[in-house]
């Protein structure tokens, strides 16, 4: 008995030695310790052995057990760090092999910067609302101080709709030809005191170009109330590009004319791009990037707010010129193409 | 517009001011200048030379070979092809390694074997006269060796306009309105034109007779007899057009647009012994008289162009351009000058129906000042008398109508002016100094101004007080404004519903759904009202579109969204685009918006319904829209109203008895025609207004369960008629109230079931709020799956 308990020691633990990894040593722990294992198997051969080798023969089964369960332990020790040697020697392990992509979908770029804005105008206490981009003639023009003669009607190259359920009828529809329209909406909407920016589509009868489309997006911003002046607007002006731009530009103020401000303004930036010139401002160092101005009495007054108590301003910003400036994007078309090689560029 | 330095310096000294300080300037205080050129600039290197000999080519008859000194240590040996060549003459020579216009670069050469080091110029190689025969002759008075720009006094500067900036300013289309500006903004004094004196009579002949007195105000002619025919301008006229850009003609017509372009008035001289009878009439055209223009195009005329006629017909366009028949010509002896005032709004209309911008009708359409008409007749009598002594001149033109411009007040408050500029220091005489300068009159009243306008201003630009703040502006330097935060409360607004979905929707496609946010075109080709099997009269029209073909205003994004898709599918095998968008509908007297989110996916699908289909894809994406949304909504089969959808492979999704988006397929037929059916395809639109309108379901938390579940797969073999969700539904009523969720983890048909049947594999999780599961309850539940399955004609597998 006590011999075939030292066998079974012996052949444990050569076992043990040779097993490899955590998994054989389960199975020889079964096999040998485990409930139906071999030590149990024989030690259940114990009550035919007569009584006086009983002790004798328990106590070495016990010492075959301790040394065996000691050396499982041991094994498995070794076995860890022989492991965790081998996964720290950097073997077998390809840190090259890339992992499973990034998922596809993003925004549009043009919604990406109008976010943006809209941040920054929220962040200072503004609405941001919308309007419609079929318009009539009325808030398209007439209300915002161009009138029917007006040469400023023919150079906005209005694409003009029929509705074929009113025949005939001259119903004055237009795609918008700006943001300008919303302006009115919200003054009749809101009253005065107001502080508005308007995102939206706006259209042209033109001939695409690379710098050109007949669909583009603009931001317009309207800020009523009394004592508002230039200062206020050159103000958000800035705070805006800042926005877009991620830094303060320096800007400067041009006369330009816009029948619905005045005085009316052009907005120049230094470019953000150059120190001295580049291809983006054309050697000058500066964009013209935004037409604004101090609402005409005219439109206030078609908004249904009294010029003598309150005064305002308004500026319409290119949210596609300021999405192609800010990408470098170099053709203008790239903006509706739905291609998604252009859209899978701006994760964001 | 062109605008030359010295032209310019005729009313305003500029001594110390270059030309690009004056272009940026301008640009900061009046208008765009979009760039400065240097007249002369690409004959600097041309110099005064002599010809000290010239001799007969040897080999060629036409050629002469000279010697041509030019301040060089030696004169050069020069062979010259022109007529008039000859020992003596002073020319303009381009020496060796200079530049002519054009980058003609002068290099040595060999005429018919005899070497050439230069090159006598002909004025037209000069770009100094259009065609000219044979080269330019210079005075014997010019000194060899000095630069030709110097001798010929061509040096100048020209800023280039932005005519766009200038479309509110009549006063600004001529030399002498820009030479008030500057001498406005410089603080220099503003000389006039030198002018002959006032007219004092009408003269009787010709008779004017206006007959449309809104459109011509007013109508000027003065008779000018020549005292013999058209000549060359003097050469300081012709150098100032042309630094400007106007090819010199004759000094009749160089006179006319020496006016137009120094005062801004256009005039027009006619033959007078071109004009048949005593009148001259001013009157709308009559439909279909035809009248034969300058440039030689007959014009069929219109009842809304006004025209200048005599007894036999019309002579002019009024305000656009002269007719042909009484053009002054190389014989002409005797002119009628016209100077008039006509509407802006009529010369406009003519000119644009046309297509006929002339310098003219630019002017004439920004509202020119009324009494420019008398003082272009005096300025040109005045030049005339300078460079055409023997001339005579009428004393008086003869006239009709009123040329007072309109004379207009305006009060000025100096506090709001400084308020609304927001230049808080501006003090009273900053106020009424950049004022007077630019011509206005100023009159202080009880702390307020009174400011009268100038007729150049009058006439259109400046109406209101907001005006006169500009005028101040611009002229305090807006520089000097500083930008200030507005210092007042900001109320709370909370978000319009629309704008916050459209965030919420977008971030969770472009993020969860892996879908390209796009923009496409509002406008359709009309082949899609066929496409879509509806009439062209069901979408509103674009009366002018870019393309011709492409005039249908879209109902909806999904139609520009699969032409978007399509020419994606060459790089692209799968792919999802969504995009916000507004559709318009005719709809009865006003066209219905409707605010809409389409989504188009496309790839590769095992099934055509299923959770692995687009079909199945589209239905999900609804789904989790409207739990992002909040609302509840249930789909039906159909495809609604949209004739795009596929009529058996579309959902139409409900909630509240409002229908608020379609998911599924497209029609199968529309897919054809677009040759698009190789692929698989799954469409969504949403509603936005609708969905905002709905009242948002009660979304409350729930703690998680205490007790575990227990997780069960069981698959089903039933026959394949049977719906899913009749299945689903027996399902979860085997597990009564002890199932919590079910989910469709497979479905597979083929062997080794019968063709008649499909198998579908549910995990079902069961679970109570009471106590732990135990092994029966899962027994008792498979027992009932397995009974319903009997009942269903199938059986539980496995």
């Amino acid at each position: 008995m006590l011999q075939r308990l030292d066998r079974l020691q012996e052949d444990a633990l050569a076992a043990l030695a040779a097993a490899e990894d955590e998994n054989g040593l389960r199975q020889l722990e079964v096999q040998f310790l485990g409930k139906r294992g071999a030590l149990t198997a024989l030690l259940k051969g114990l009550g035919k052995l007569p009584a006086e080798e009983r002790p004798a023969v328990g106590q070495a089964a016990n010492r075959v057990k301790v040394t065996l369960a000691a050396e499982l332990l041991n094994r498995r020790k070794v076995l860890a760090e022989a492991q965790l040697a081998a996964e720290l020697s950097g073997e077998g392990f390809d840190s090259t092999l890339p992992g499973p992509g990034a998922p596809d979908g993003s925004l549009h770029p043009l919604t990406v910067l109008r976010q943006e804005l809209e941040d920054v105008f929220l962040s200072m206490g503004f609405r941001v609302v919308d309007g419609p981009e079929l318009e009539t003639e009325a808030h398209n023009f007439d209300d915002l101080n161009i009138p029917g003669d007006h040469p400023a009607r023919e150079s906005h190259d209005t694409l003009w709709v029929r509705n074929p359920s009113q025949p005939g009828a001259g119903d004055g529809l237009c795609m918008r030809t700006h943001t300008s329209p919303v302006q009115i909406r919200a003054l009749r909407r809101f009253g005065a005191p107001l502080k508005v920016v308007a995102p939206g589509r706006v259209f042209r009868q033109e001939t695409p170009d690379a710098s050109h489309d007949h669909t583009f997006h603009q931001m317009e911003g309207l800020v009523v109330g009394p004592g508002v002046g230039v200062s206020h607007m050159l103000h958000a002006m800035r705070s805006l590009l800042a926005g877009a731009f991620g830094k303060e530009l320096e800007t400067r103020l041009r006369p330009g004319f816009f029948p619905f401000v005045e005085p009316g303004f052009e907005l120049d930036a230094r470019c953000p791009f150059c120190q001295s010139g580049c291809r983006v401002c054309k050697g000058s160092t500066w964009i013209e990037l935004m037409p604004g101005g101090l609402v005409h009495p005219e439109v206030l007054r078609a908004g249904g707010v009294d010029p003598q108590e309150h005064s305002g301003y308004a500026f319409g910003l290119g949210l596609s010129r300021l999405a192609m400036l800010r990408w470098g994007i170099d053709n203008v078309r790239w903006l509706l193409s739905g291609d998604l090689r252009f859209l899978g560029q701006f994760r964001s | 517009m062109k605008i030359s330095l010295d032209w310019l310096s005729d009313f305003v000294n500029l001594e110390g001011v270059s030309a690009t300080e004056l272009a940026d300037r301008l640009s900061l205080r009046t208008a765009e200048v979009e760039g400065v050129s240097v007249v002369g600039e690409s004959l600097s290197q041309v110099v005064v030379g002599e010809v000290l000999s010239c001799e007969p080519h040897p080999e060629a008859d036409r050629l002469s070979v000279t010697q041509v000194a030019f301040g060089a240590d030696e004169a050069v040996p020069v062979v010259c092809g022109a007529p008039n060549v000859r020992k003596g003459l002073k020319v303009a020579f381009a020496p060796i390694g200079s530049c002519l216009p054009g980058d003609l670069k002068i290099k040595k050469a060999k005429l018919r074997g005899v070497e050439s080091f230069g090159m006598i110029c002909s004025a037209s190689e000069l770009e100094l006269a259009d065609d000219q025969e044979g080269i330019l002759e210079l005075e014997d008075t010019a000194a060899v060796g000095v630069g030709l720009v110097e001798h010929l006094e061509l040096a100048d500067s020209v800023l280039e306009l932005d005519n766009k900036s200038l479309t509110h300013r009549p006063d600004l289309w001529g030399h002498w309105g820009m030479a008030r500006e500057v001498a406005a903004i410089w603080g220099r004094s503003l000389k006039g034109p030198a002018l002959s004196p006032t007219f004092s009579d009408n003269a009787e002949l010709p008779r004017i007779e206006i007959q449309d007195a809104q459109a011509c105000p007013y109508y000027a002619a003065l008779r000018v007899d020549l005292k013999g025919n058209p000549r060359p301008s003097p050469a300081w006229m012709a150098r100032r057009l042309r630094a400007v850009g106007q090819r010199p003609i004759h000094d009749v017509v160089d006179l006319t647009n020496y006016i137009l372009l120094e005062i801004g008035q256009p005039t027009h001289a006619f033959d007078a012994d071109r004009v048949a009878g005593d009148a001259l009439l001013v009157r709308s055209a009559e439909n279909g008289e035809v009248l034969t223009t300058l440039d030689g195009q007959e014009r069929s005329l219109a009842c809304t162009d006004l025209l200048i006629a005599d007894s036999s017909g019309p002579l002019a366009l009024a305000g656009v351009m002269g007719g042909l028949s009484s053009e002054v010509h190389d014989g002409t002896t005797t002119l009628l000058l016209e100077s008039a005032h006509f509407d802006a709004v009529r010369v406009r209309r003519s000119a644009a129906r046309f297509g006929l911008r002339t310098e003219a009708s630019t002017r004439f359409e920004k509202s020119l000042d009324p009494s420019w008409a008398d003082l272009a007749l005096r300025r040109f009598t005045h030049i005339l008398a300078e460079i055409r002594p023997e001339a005579s001149v009428a004393a008086s033109p003869s006239w009709a109508g009123c040329s007072a411009a309109p004379e207009r007040e305006l009060a000025l408050d100096p506090i709001r002016t400084a308020s609304l500029l927001g230049l808080p220091s501006l003090s009273l005489e900053k106020i009424t100094e950049p004022l007077q300068a630019l011509g206005f009159g100023v009159r202080e009243q009880e702390g307020s101004l009174l400011v009268s306008v100038p007729s150049w201003r009058a006439s259109k630009d400046i109406t209101q007080e907001v005006d006169l703040v500009e005028e101040v502006g611009r002229l305090s330097g807006y520089e000097n404004i500083d930008p200030r935060p507005l210092e007042r409360h900001s109320e709370f607004h909370l978000p319009e519903a629309s704008w916050v979905l459209q965030r919420l929707l977008g971030r969770r496609l472009a993020g969860a759904w892996r879908g390209y946010e796009t923009e496409s075109y509002s406008f359709l080709h009309s082949a899609w009202a066929t496409r879509l099997s509806l009439e062209e009269d069901d979408f509103l029209h674009l009366c002018n579109p870019v393309q011709d073909e492409v005039h249908l205003i879209r109902r909806d994004p999904i139609p520009s969204l699969l032409d978007q898709a399509a020419a994606n599918l060459r790089e692209h095998a799968t792919g999802c685009l969504f995009e916000f968008a507004k559709g318009y509908e005719p709809d009865g007297e006003t066209p219905q918006e409707r605010s809409w989110l389409g989504v188009v996916m496309w790839g590769e699908e095992a099934r055509v319904d299923g959770p692995g289909s687009f079909f199945g894809r589209a239905r999900s994406v609804a789904e989790d829209l409207f739990i992002m949304a909040g609302v509840k909504a249930e789909p039906e089969s159909g495809r609604g109203s949209f004739s795009w959808a596929h009529p058996v492979r579309s959902l139409s999704w409900q909630a509240q008895g409002v229908s608020v988006a379609v998911s599924g397929c497209p029609d199968p037929g529309l897919l054809a025609e677009l040759g698009l059916r190789d692929r698989a395809w799954g469409l969504l639109l949403v509603d936005l207004a609708a969905v905002i309108g709905l009242h948002p379901s009660s979304h409350a938390f729930q703690a998680p369960p205490r007790f575990p579940g227990i997780k069960v797969d069981i698959a089903l073999s039933l026959p394949r008629e049977l719906a899913y969700a009749e299945v689903e539904s027996a399902v979860r009523l085997a597990g009564g109230n002890l199932l919590e969720s079910v989910q469709l983890f497979d479905l597979f048909e083929g062997d080794p079931l019968p063709p008649t049947h499909r198998s579908l594999g549910f995990r079902v999780l069961l679970r109570t709020a009471e106590r732990t599961l135990e092994e029966k309850d899962e027994r008792l539940f498979l027992d009932r799956v397995g009974a319903a399955a009997l009942e269903m004609g199938g059986q539980l597998r496995a």
